[in-house]
């Protein structure tokens, strides 16, 4: 995917969450963001996935210039995956019918379809043998991975994930690790926010530190792990790989 | 329950049944001699033609709650203030003034002047008409308040991953808001619509001649007691315990799934 993001703000109330961000990014299949809580990821992978207008800038996602025109961004994000902390399903459905809702009513599959659509998702995910389950039945984990299955039933261009992981224990969040790992080997765009920073390095093409509403440094994992160049990202990860 | 619990259990029983046959004996014993339960079955003609206005009055009156209900949520959920400030005076001014005041103030100043000609010209009785539409407003406005606050109970997380999967407005409402809202209100729904079925007695002011009007007639004309009340009493049981009972059975089934 490419990204094109210009100097863009957005306010809410009086603080900016976004302070003339940029970043260009010509060519990543997986771009994960990191930084401090507070600073900007929450907020750039929602304006990046058209569910958050910015006040000021522009942003093209592939052949995408994102316009505040509400019918736009719906089709938008007819066309994207999006991956919330959780809550992502909805509690009275099961999760089959979380899968074919959308797809017969957004993506006008017939109900057959949809059904065949689903259950290839929930078998690829292990969650057949839920597929009949509330949400309310499933483990955290189970519910995240039935959230990415319904987002990556549709064929999202993107799948937009944030910190899919940070309500979940340790185990449950290993589950849904690897089965994000598995998705970007198998060659799908994603752009996630996260603070698993081992799983940051194994699984990103590019990491984006972003910090007080702004990129500080976007380097490949490798590179911004090892030796980052802004004092800012050096004194984060310095704390958080402390222990 | 405990030993000491099932003795007072038992206690209570029997004092309440004592209260209740004292209460019983003194009532009965008052009128015992007059009551004369042929009056009743000599009116059974107006009393049933009453009742069955009734439950056309009730039935008309859940629908068009239902649609004035629905009406004063988007009102009030409008991007517009002037609309949405409207709805709130209108809703605050039904809920905190008596039914009585707007059937008596709505029928003989503001509708019955307009439209009592033109609907008797129609062919249709204007009280009738005119009282179920006042009752289906004064039913929408606490159904609207009800919706609302269901409405407003979904969590954010909802909206957005409704919005998420790509759900158009109307859709994000229809498939993933109202089916949860629903059933947060169901019991305040059930339990308003028992209410409006019951108030559907007040239309009687205006000269509806529905159950109420028609067993007070007979009552006034046979010098009846309790062979006019008791069968009022059961003609509205019959047709709220059927609500308050599905309601029950909804809400059981709704809980168990979720």
């Amino acid at each position: 995917m490419k990204l094109e993001v210009d100097r863009v703000s957005k306010h809410f109330g009086a603080t900016a969450a976004l302070d003339g961000l940029s970043l260009h990014l010509g060519e990543a299949r997986v771009l994960v963001l990191i930084g401090p809580s507070g600073g900007g990821k929450s907020t750039l992978l929602r304006v990046l996935g058209g569910l958050e207008v910015p006040d000021a800038g522009s942003v093209q996602v592939n052949d995408h210039r994102l316009s505040a025109d509400p019918a736009f961004l719906q089709a938008y994000r007819r066309r994207n995956g999006f991956l919330f902390q959780q809550f992502n399903l909805f509690p009275h459905l099961d999760a089959r019918r979380n899968i074919t809702l959308p797809l017969e009513k957004v993506h006008g599959h017939d109900p057959t379809a949809a059904r065949e659509l689903a259950d290839q998702a929930l078998g690829r995910f292990g969650l057949l043998e839920h597929a009949a389950k509330l949400p309310a039945q499933l483990s955290g984990g189970q519910q995240q991975r039935a959230g990415i299955a319904r987002a990556f039933a549709f064929s999202p261009e993107i799948l937009f994930l944030d910190e899919p992981t940070s309500a979940l224990d340790p185990e449950m969040t290993a589950e849904v690790l690897e089965l994000i790992q598995e998705l970007a080997e198998a060659g799908q765009d994603i752009i996630l926010s996260t603070h698993e920073m081992g799983f940051a390095k194994a699984v990103a093409d590019q990491v984006a530190f972003v910090a007080a509403g702004k990129i500080e440094e976007c380097q490949p994992p490798g590179r911004l792990f090892a030796s980052p160049d802004s004092p800012a990202c050096q004194r984060f990860l310095s704390r958080v790989m402390r222990y | 329950m405990s030993r000491r619990q099932q003795i007072a259990n038992a206690l209570t029983a029997v004092a309440l049944a004592g209260g209740i046959a004292w209460l019983c004996t003194a009532v009965l014993g008052n009128l015992g001699r007059e009551t004369d339960w042929a009056k009743a079955w000599q009116y059974r003609e107006s009393l049933w033609i009453g009742w069955w206005l009734t439950l056309k009055i009730s039935l008309g009156a859940l629908l068009g709650s239902i649609v004035f209900g629905l009406l004063f949520l988007l009102g009030q959920r409008s991007p517009l203030p002037v609309l949405r400030r409207t709805c709130r005076l209108f809703l605050e001014f039904v809920r905190d003034t008596p039914l009585l005041v707007h059937l008596l103030f709505g029928y003989f100043v503001i509708f019955a002047p307009l439209l009592s000609r033109p609907l008797a010209d129609a062919g249709f009785e204007d009280k009738i008409l005119i009282g179920g539409l006042l009752l289906s407003l004064f039913g929408g406005a606490y159904l609207g308040e009800i919706l609302r606050g269901g409405v407003e109970s979904i969590p954010r997380a909802q909206w957005e991953s409704a919005r998420a999967v790509g759900f158009s407005p109307v859709q994000v409402y229809r498939h993933v808001i109202f089916p949860q809202a629903l059933r947060r209100v169901l019991p305040a729904i059930a339990g308003l619509f028992v209410s409006l079925i019951k108030d559907s007695s007040l239309l009687s002011v205006i000269g509806v001649s529905e159950y109420f009007y028609n067993t007070k007639n007979f009552i006034a004309r046979s010098y009846a007691g309790l062979e006019g009340y008791v069968p009022l009493a059961l003609g509205y049981l019959i047709l709220t315990l059927p609500v308050a009972w599905l309601s029950h059975w909804l809400e059981k089934r709704f809980r168990h799934e979720t």
